[in-house]
């Protein structure tokens, strides 16, 4: 008794709850995509789905698409939400933090909501759905999560470096291109993995986008995955995803996700 | 030169303004006699001027209709499209127009008007010149109020210049300089106000629409609190409801517990070594790092291996595991700026450790805590994908499935608009909020 009283006074052992926890429904759900991938319907070892995913045209043609969107998506992000962060991170505003806030605001109202909000919009205005209102609808949904790490890491920049280049010669370009760029670099990187991984493995906002018409990689895992018979194939194609995902995390800032939400706390 | 410039600028946005029209139906109905032709269809759709044709249509054609217009009862009809317009013509019958989505794309369609067992058959065209009054307006405004400015911005430059030519060249540069730097702050802020008029144009239409009764948005019929009074006396939808207190429900078993582990696991992992807080640290970052399918598929294959049925406890569990890592760090920075000997000096005075816990960690943590809670209650109103994979197919629905699934149908149960205007409001009071606290703690 009096041992077991020892252990839990030691307060590194509070932790034990939780990393139980986190084997139960974190570490090992993962591995299970991975023995599911390799496994047919009865459970027996098989490289079959494997094969499947090599000679499936639909799905490797879906895969590409999907990375096509995504890249393009990150790319208008990012070409629309620098300029934005680096106004509101270097013009002298009465309030900024207001204005940050502004951005910021649309992030935390549920996508769906935005997503419905923008086809009525689409609707209301005439216009078609498809491949337009795809990106539109994609780049709307991330936009802040482009803006704000780059806002953050423009924010906390040491200005004293950008006066040093400037008392040095540098021109206003090249001020902007080998100093405050350099600068902002882990910012726009978190940037770039918050909206790229998403955007792969969005299911439901191509959905209702384009009405069906047109499918990202997300929304076929999401077909073969509550099919069944099928279940094993899906688990091949989450593992496919699951791939892009750690490579992109690998090259990108590893705490990148931090920033998502936490950051504002 | 620039003063034309503006002048051509303002005209490219005259001309899409005036072009701009809306969705507009001209409703010819055919019939055996005479054509009726009803304008402005649904806003003036008047009862009176049909004249039913009496040919009998066969039910399976209805795939291949734009508009169905029906006193049936909504059930039977749903797979087609939501009701969009319903109304009473004069001997008190109530009659509703469908409409299939699915369909759209066709530019003239038919329209079937159904009354008790018989199916009539009709013909809908879609006009397509004629702009929508409100738009059009909108756009003329907005186009004249440019024109406006732009004349106004090239007389005072003109001016400007003609007072500029006499004054010697030391002054005109300071002046040239002042005029730059004030363009590039007037044009960095335009930038910066359209980006937010195009996030937010789509969120106001919802929140400005909420304030009308009508079934579809973008069909303004006046001013009512209706949508407000149906969603809070519960004459919503069922599904709305149900879904509605599963949200809060869901969401408030998954702060909790996992404010009450992330916590607990904060306190831990801050007292490991180093090695083992960087393998733990790792750890809690993997949930955070996953998208959303990925932990709603990986969780979905757990369930599914282990054989638990799928429902209430999934959803919670699933909300659990990907809302502790964001408790543990919020709770992790107010650890390590607090003395770590006080808990063991509590411990040296004779307190137990429940003691301890209570009346020393616990007034050093709890405002790491309540971000943590109030970051959990977010994060798990907010979720789709996990939530989706991990419901089962019970019939639960939270929020953004219920959302999801409304969608795909076709059309956006009316009262969802006054609940997301009042979910904005929420978030804007609990943002501004986190920030005066913050604020406040920055200057302490």
């Amino acid at each position: 008794m009096s041992k077991l009283v020892q252990i839990f006074s030691s307060r590194r052992t509070w932790a034990w709850p939780y990393v139980l926890f986190m084997a139960l429904f974190v570490v090992l759900p993962l591995i299970l995509v991975g023995v599911y991938a390799l496994t047919d319907i009865n459970g027996h070892f098989t490289l079959h789905n494997f094969a499947k995913f090599f000679t499936h045209s639909e799905a490797i043609q879906t895969f590409v698409y999907s990375l096509v969107i995504a890249v393009l998506n990150t790319l208008i992000c990012l070409l629309l939400g620098y300029p934005a962060a680096y106004i509101m991170a270097t013009a002298d505003f009465r309030t900024p933090k207001v204005m940050a806030m502004l951005f910021i605001l649309p992030m935390w109202i549920n996508f769906l909501l935005r997503t419905v909000a923008t086809v009525e919009l689409f609707n209301m205005c005439g216009l078609p759905l498809g491949e337009g209102a795809l990106l539109f609808g994609l780049c709307y949904d991330y936009l802040p999560f482009m803006i704000y790490p780059i806002y953050n890491t423009l924010q906390k920049m040491d200005t004293s470096l950008v006066e040093a280049a400037q008392d040095l010669g540098a021109n206003r370009w090249q001020c902007f291109w080998k100093v405050i760029v350099p600068l902002s670099l882990p910012g726009v990187y978190s940037g770039i993995v918050m909206v790229f991984m998403p955007t792969v493995s969005t299911f439901a906002i191509a959905e209702l986008l384009t009405h069906n018409n047109i499918k990202l990689f997300g929304s076929l895992i999401q077909d073969y995955i509550t099919t069944t018979d099928l279940l094993n194939y899906g688990a091949v194609l989450s593992l496919v995803l699951l791939i892009i995902i750690g490579v992109t995390s690998f090259f990108g800032d590893h705490d990148a996700k931090d920033d998502q939400k936490g950051g504002l706390v | 030169m620039r003063r034309w410039l503006i002048l051509a600028l303002c005209a490219l946005f005259v001309i899409p303004a005036s072009a701009q029209s809306q969705l507009h139906y001209d409703v010819q109905v055919a019939t055996t006699g005479s054509v009726a032709l009803v304008d402005t269809f649904p806003a003036s759709f008047q009862a009176e001027k049909i004249n039913i044709s009496r040919t009998l249509c066969a039910l399976d054609d209805l795939n291949a209709l734009d508009f169905v217009v029906t006193d049936r009862s909504s059930a039977e009809l749903t797979a087609w499209g939501d009701s969009v317009y319903s109304y009473a013509d004069s001997e008190g019958t109530t009659w509703t127009i469908w409409r299939n989505r699915q369909e759209s794309k066709n530019r003239s369609q038919r329209v079937l008007v159904q009354n008790g067992r018989n199916a009539f058959m009709s013909y809908v065209q879609q006009a397509t010149a004629k702009p929508s009054h409100a738009v059009a307006w909108m756009g003329w405004i907005l186009a004249g109020l440019l024109l406006i400015a732009g004349i106004v911005y090239g007389v005072v430059t003109v001016h400007q210049r003609r007072r500029e030519r006499d004054l010697p060249s030391v002054q005109r540069e300071t002046l040239r300089r002042k005029r730059v730097s004030r363009r590039r702050h007037i044009g960095s802020q335009a930038y910066l106000w359209l980006l937010l008029t195009v996030l937010y144009a789509p969120i106001a239409l919802i929140a400005v629409f909420s304030f009308t009764e009508s079934k579809i948005l973008g069909n303004w019929t006046g001013f009512s609190f209706d949508l407000y009074v149906n969603l809070f006396s519960g004459r919503a939808d069922a599904g709305l409801n149900s879904a509605l207190i599963y949200t809060v429900v869901i969401a408030l078993v998954a702060a909790v517990c996992s404010t009450l582990l992330g916590t607990l696991a904060a306190i831990g992992i801050y007292n490991m070594r180093a090695r083992q807080r960087k393998i733990v640290s790792l750890l809690n970052s993997v949930p955070m790092i996953n998208p959303d399918i990925i932990t709603g598929i990986s969780l979905f294959l757990l369930f599914v291996a282990l054989g638990f049925s799928q429902g209430l406890a999934t959803v919670c569990i699933a909300h659990v595991v990907f809302c502790t890592p964001y408790v543990v760090l919020s709770v992790l920075p107010r650890l390590s700026r607090m003395n770590p000997n006080t808990y063991e000096a509590a411990l040296d005075l004779g307190a137990t450790p429940s003691q301890a816990l209570r009346m020393v960690m616990l007034p050093e943590l709890w405002p790491g805590m309540l971000s943590g809670f109030i970051l959990a209650l977010t994060l798990s109103v907010d979720d789709f994908g996990v939530t989706f994979f991990t419901k089962g197919s019970g019939g639960l629905e939270t929020l953004s499935t219920f959302i999801y699934s409304d969608a795909r149908k076709g059309g956006l149960t009316p009262e969802l608009r006054p609940l997301f205007t009042i979910i904005l409001i929420v978030m804007l009071a609990i943002l501004i909020y986190i920030n005066i606290r913050n604020n406040k703690q920055e200057e302490k």
